[in-house]
């Protein structure tokens, strides 16, 4: 019996050199990172101590799209990392010096029933609606970045993300866009099938987001509905709605402004019930919980640019709360180990309502770029700043970043134990 | 003294039909004119863009893509096929409304006019498929550029297309054959662009400007040169224009 392998291999290549000439070469990226950081850990001899360690990561991704005939396409990434600090915490280092990564971030199939009309897709794909930068209120179905290496452009969406398995349909009419995205639910034994975690992260409920957009002049309009359940039989088996709606316009050739909000019908958060010896915190269910961001970009002809941002958090503790969970901080700092952290460690602040963002970048050269920017929170002024340099070539970059928490022991950023982070990062592009 | 008035009389007559031959078509007309010679709907294309510096080559970006509709309220879209570092990249342009599309994302980002990176030329000066649309003729005279009998137009923006990136052009258009061969663009009071126009190569019965090199008003020095490596047409519903079209946009050369 002849083997089919070569001449299903023949077959494939003749597809492959007939098929449409298209922009389907491999896109590959490397990328290179070395983190030295340095934050507060408990001292053996009681109080608190600086401990500094340096991470390593090298990451990899490749993509690739494949036309197979007109209107219907093959499309994927795969990205894997080998990492020295998997927790990106100094005083948190695990036995294992190099921890690996991988999954597949999106593999889809996309087929234009009608062209330029009708579009249907199956497979995993990331769906992102937000046009945020520091916060992303209206990515309401999102797995958050991928690796441990701190995101210190100080955006919200890192370099890699996870999509979700699913199917999707989007109806292209007039200046309406009408897209319905379904997601089911897929968990497994992460001991009975441990490859899978190589592959992809669990989808603990079934989702359904149904997003419309309009053009209204120059302006995008776009509402989204989230339906999620885990079903029967799992821990959380009621119907929960997100809803939301964002805009984006232009003002002159220099400005564009974005504004957005969700609604959830009901969200969790850690709250504090104690704050004297012993601290004490649970988990508490809030009820429509929302969440907005307004923004601005201005760049002028030299590429000098400005953008600003400010969200709410409904999730987040005003006024009495807020005073509250502060105390229970600094206790627990006293503490160590005498409750749960509430106030996140070395990045995203989200205990407080009420935040603001700037970045100042521009070009300083043909080659090198320069960023900086930070994260206010407007509650307790404090916060978090970081700077990036960028040397671009064109096969090549190379990123220099610091990030450095500053504030009151009394305030959210001055209660992080994060005193500097410094990213030196290659990129390779193949 | 009577021979020389009817000697300058007759001159008179003969500058007079010599313009009125020359001018035969109002200057409107000739500039659609000018136009339509070189328009070609539903252009797709493989583009080179070079920025320099003086003589030394800053950066190169390959673009492929289409443009459909006329005037700068053309809509187009673009793909970078090289370098390497922006591949992958897409982007649409809708008049005055540009979106921008990383690869592995799904969410366009908007950007304004002026933050499109491609070297000396705007988004206008990328998609522009002529002039008529856009700007009044405000008058018309006989130049020479580069050795070359033109005709200078001079233009300036209509009222309907106030956010056009310029509010006035200087346009000399080569009088044998209606192909534009260089352009001032400015606010009116301020030079901010440079425009020279060559390579004519005829297309689909088009005579189309091959190379396109713009200098910045404030430094010359800075420029990109545009050059189409590959031209040809392709039919495409406008629905593909749109924001939520780009994440299901697979590029393709022109075939």
């Amino acid at each position: 019996m002849k083997k089919p392998l070569p001449v299903i291999l023949a077959l494939l290549g003749t597809y492959v050199l007939g098929a449409p000439l298209s922009l389907a070469a491999w896109n590959t990226q490397l990328v290179m990172d070395v983190l030295p950081t340095a934050a507060l850990a408990p001292a053996p001899a009681g109080g608190l101590m600086q401990a500094e360690t340096t991470e390593m990561t090298g990451q990899a991704a490749v993509s690739h799209t494949q036309p197979i005939v007109d209107g219907l396409s093959l499309s994927g990434t795969a990205w894997g990392m080998a990492d020295s600090l998997p927790t990106g915490i100094p005083f948190d280092t695990l036995p294992t010096k190099i921890d690996l990564q991988s999954r597949i971030l999106e593999l889809k199939l996309a087929w234009e029933a009608i062209p330029g009309t009708l579009i249907w897709d199956a497979g995993k794909k990331v769906i992102h609606p937000s046009s945020g930068f520091f916060r992303t209120p209206l990515n309401v179905i999102s797995h958050g970045a991928l690796g441990n290496a701190a995101n210190l452009s100080g955006g919200a969406v890192g370099t890699w993300e996870e999509g979700w398995v699913g199917t999707g349909l989007t109806a292209l009419l007039g200046s309406f866009t009408l897209s319905n995205f379904f997601s089911p639910r897929l968990a497994w034994s992460p001991a009975a099938d441990q490859v899978l975690q190589y592959v992809s992260t669990q989808q603990q409920d079934y989702q359904d987001l149904t997003q419309l957009d309009v053009r209204i002049g120059v302006a995008d309009v776009r509402l989204l509905g989230l339906l999620s359940s885990g079903g029967p039989g799992s821990a959380d088996p009621a119907v929960h709605l997100t809803a939301g709606m964002g805009v984006d316009s232009n003002i002159g050739d220099a400005v564009t402004v974005r504004a957005e909000g969700t609604i959830a019908d009901s969200r969790t958060r850690m709250a504090v019930t104690s704050d004297q010896l012993p601290l004490a915190a649970a988990v508490q269910t809030v009820s429509w919980v929302p969440e907005a961001l307004v923004g601005f970009t201005w760049t002028n002809k030299d590429q000098l640019s400005v953008m600003a941002e400010y969200c709410y958090n409904g999730l987040g503790f005003g006024g009495g709360d807020y005073s509250r969970l502060i105390t229970y901080s600094q206790a627990l700092r006293a503490n160590t180990g005498a409750g749960p952290d509430l106030l996140d460690q070395l990045g995203t602040f989200q205990a407080a309502q009420h935040y603001g963002f700037l970045r100042v970048s521009g070009k300083i050269d043909d080659r090198l770029s320069a960023a900086g920017w930070t994260t206010v929170n407007l509650q307790d002024l404090s916060g978090l700043t970081g700077i990036v340099l960028t040397l671009s070539y064109d096969a090549w970059t190379v990123n220099a970043s610091l990030m450095n928490a500053w504030g009151n022991t009394d305030t959210e950023a001055g209660l992080s134990p994060l005193l500097w982070k410094v990213d030196l990062e290659v990129s390779l592009f193949l | 003294m009577t021979r020389i008035r009817v000697v300058l009389f007759l001159s008179m007559v003969s500058l007079l039909a010599a313009a009125a031959g020359a001018f035969a078509e109002s200057p409107s007309e000739m500039l659609a004119q000018v136009d339509a010679r070189r328009y070609i709907p539903n252009l797709s294309f493989v583009m080179q863009m070079t920025s320099f510096d003086g003589d030394k080559q800053v950066d190169t970006n390959t673009l492929w893509g289409f443009i459909k509709g006329t005037g700068t309220r053309n809509r187009s879209l673009l793909s970078f096929a090289g370098p390497a570092s922006v591949k992958g990249r897409k982007m649409l342009m809708d008049g005055n409304v540009v979106y921008l599309l990383f690869p592995r994302t799904t969410n366009p980002i908007r950007l304004s006019p002026l933050q499109v990176l491609l070297g000396q030329a705007s988004n206008g000066d990328v998609v522009r498929t002529g002039f008529s649309q856009d700007y009044d003729v405000s008058s018309l005279a006989e130049a020479e550029h580069g050795g070359v009998a033109c005709y200078l137009f001079t233009l300036t923006v209509k009222e309907t297309s106030k956010d056009a990136s310029y509010q006035k052009v200087l346009l000399w258009v080569e009088k044998q054959s209606l192909r534009p061969v260089y352009a001032e663009f400015s606010t009116g009071d301020k030079l901010l662009k440079q425009a020279t126009y060559s390579d004519y190569q005829s297309v689909m019965g088009k005579d189309l400007a091959f190379t396109m090199d713009i200098h910045d008003g404030d430094n010359p020095q800075k420029h990109t040169v545009m050059t189409y490596e590959k031209v040809g047409q392709k039919q495409v519903a406008d629905t593909v224009f749109r924001r939520d079209y780009l994440p299901s946009w697979v590029p393709e050369q022109p075939r």
